[in-house]
């Protein structure tokens, strides 16, 4: 079986700058990946050239067998590539239910109360549904960071981009974040998770990359990968390696 | 769809049991009110001079055109100072179809089409666009649309040209058939606009408003939505413009594309309160009660009305219907979602 996402010598640079220098990766169906490394590794500029948001200067996307470079944001998402952002995005002066109907009516292209039934059950799986009737604008980072999970979810994802959804929260607001994505992969969604809390990752991914200057340095076992010299040498000084390794 | 304010049992969704309903606020009290204000509106000729009926015709054109710019400025983020353009070319398609011997009544929703089509092609340029950029762009677009009509010559050109087939008709009659024309037309823009507003495209207008990205990150194809609502815009303002056309019995350039269209459908969506349908109603009603007590008094009238918009922008920012139905926890028109379950809600609502 196919995997459901290859990615072929991606490069992309901005001026003298290389973001994605060469990059080949495979991930298959339902799989969990994390994706780490040090500030202007890459990583967010990886997960746009997946998106849409950015374009590869070279190199293909392919996603169950479709070539994606070609597409806009909006058709990869209706052909189940869904992404969160690093800094949440609501709509700001709509309702939650109304964000997450968003994504059920356009990405999933659900219809009527079936978009209604998407949407709620995202809400709930993500924790919100007692603030449906909020607007978005009103909430606090954890909600946010969530609402961004339920909106992803909600447009049908087959593979799941999460750029930092731990970012900034405490520690067992993390650990309510990890629970939710663990049990959207374990239903087959694949997800592909960057995190800078690395603790994050480890027990919920099988496999974990770590990109510096726009090139994989490692991938493998979580735990493997952490104690790769290589990876450690990147984050010197650095107490995210140091504890995530332990 | 339920109907606002229905008792009917909504289906159960999801397994928390939640339900939705399409308003927050009771209101049927205010559905009530409004009925019955058309009731009275659609009889009104046979209550009120021709002077009076002429005044509320051109009520509904404001009206009618400052719903359309509402729907692209509050809804969709659009700001634009161009709707005179379509008010113009509606108005001149009844003018050019009457010359080729058409009835100018029945050509009313011609023109909306003409302008809806025409509207296609204008919006894939002027969407390029954005912010300040796509203000400009449309009043480009219409001042080009002037020039262009202005320099016709076999529809007058730039002294314009009367709308003939109208002269049948007895006076009466005239300002009758105008009247509900008017009325027929406001009427159609509003309620297409609150089913618009209610449908899968009305809620994701609001999404690109907030955030164009995160929005075509769930999946929006954000220049289709714009699209869609520009040509919208444009077949209302078409239609205003037909009626227009039909009610002043002639059409000039100058004040078919003039510009004060654009400041008063500004004025009165920003003193009713923009991003909602009520908003551009209430606004409309009380601009033409300054302009009928005060426009004897010359200078004075613009410096009240420019008060009035200083003071609304400074003490009511959302506009008077925004801050009073905050306040009254009331909707006329309702078009969000409100999601009613067994857990405890956090909506303050006191249902």
């Amino acid at each position: 079986m196919a995997a459901l996402l290859e990615l072929a010598h991606l490069s992309k640079r901005f001026g003298g700058v290389v973001v994605a220098d060469d990059l080949s990766l495979s991930v298959d169906a339902g799989a969990a990946v994390g994706l780490v490394g040090p500030n202007g590794a890459g990583k967010t500029s990886l997960f746009s050239m997946i998106s849409g948001d950015l374009r590869p200067d070279r190199g293909t996307v392919r996603f169950d067998g479709t070539t994606l470079n070609r597409l806009g944001v909006a058709a990869r998402c209706r052909l189940g590539v869904a992404r969160t952002f690093q800094v949440p995005r609501p709509f700001e002066q709509m309702t939650v239910f109304e964000n997450v109907l968003v994504a059920a009516q356009q990405g999933a292209r659900a219809r009527g109360a079936a978009s209604h039934r998407a949407a709620l059950a995202s809400l709930e799986r993500c924790g919100l549904a007692p603030l449906a009737n909020r607007r978005a604008g009103s909430l606090g980072l954890l909600d946010r960071k969530r609402l961004e999970l339920a909106r992803a979810l909600a447009s049908g994802p087959r593979l799941l981009l999460l750029d930092e959804v731990a970012g900034g929260l405490t520690e067992p607001e993390v650990q309510v974040l990890v629970g939710v994505v663990a049990s959207i992969q374990a239903e087959g969604t694949a997800v592909v998770w960057i995190e800078h809390v690395v603790r994050a990752l480890v027990g919920a991914v099988e496999r974990l990359l770590c990109l510096a200057g726009g090139a994989f340095i490692a991938d493998g076992q979580p735990e493997a990968v952490l104690a790769d010299p290589v990876v450690r040498e990147v984050y010197l000084g650095s107490e995210l390696a140091i504890e995530g390794a332990r | 769809m339920s109907a606002p304010g229905t008792l009917a049992p909504l289906p159960v969704l999801g397994a928390g049991g939640y339900r939705i309903r399409r308003s927050a606020r009771r209101s049927s009290w205010l559905l009530g009110l409004g009925a019955g204000v058309l009731v009275l509106l659609a009889f009104m000729p046979a209550l009120v001079s021709s002077g009076d009926t002429s005044l509320l015709v051109n009520v509904f054109i404001l009206l009618t055109v400052s719903t359309m710019w509402n729907l692209l400025a509050g809804y969709a983020g659009l700001i634009s100072i161009g709707q005179q353009a379509f008010i113009g070319l509606g108005a001149y398609a009844v003018v050019v179809a009457a010359i080729h011997g058409m009835e100018p009544f029945t050509v009313i929703p011609v023109s909306a089409v003409v302008c809806g089509v025409l509207a296609v092609p204008v919006a894939a340029l002027v969407l390029r666009t954005r912010g300040g950029y796509f203000a400009i762009a449309t009043w480009v677009v219409a001042s080009t649309a002037q020039l262009v009509i202005s320099s016709i010559t076999s529809i007058g050109g730039g002294t314009g040209h009367p709308v003939p087939g109208l002269t049948s008709l007895s006076p009466t009659q005239f300002a009758h058939l105008t009247y509900w024309s008017a009325l027929a037309v406001v009427v159609v823009a509003l309620g297409a606009t609150y089913l618009l507003l209610r449908s899968r495209l009305g809620l994701v207008l609001s999404a690109v408003r907030d955030d164009e990205d995160a929005a075509r990150a769930a999946g929006t194809r954000v220049s289709l939505v714009r699209g869609a609502v520009f040509v919208v815009a444009a077949i209302g303002c078409g239609a205003a413009g037909a009626v227009l056309a039909v009610s002043q019995l002639q059409v000039q350039p100058a004040s078919a594309f003039s510009v004060q269209w654009s400041a008063e459908i500004i004025f009165v969506s920003l003193i009713g309160g923009m991003g909602t349908i009520e908003g551009p109603i209430l606004g409309t009603v009380i601009y033409f009660a300054l302009q009928q007590n005060l426009a004897q008094h010359g200078a004075w009238y613009l410096i009240i009305v420019g008060a009035v918009a200083v003071g609304v922008a400074i003490w009511f920012p959302r506009g008077l219907w925004g801050t009073l139905a905050r306040r009254l926890r009331v909707e006329l028109f309702p078009v969000g979602y409100h999601v009613l379950g067994p857990p405890p809600q956090d909506s303050g609502s006191p249902t």
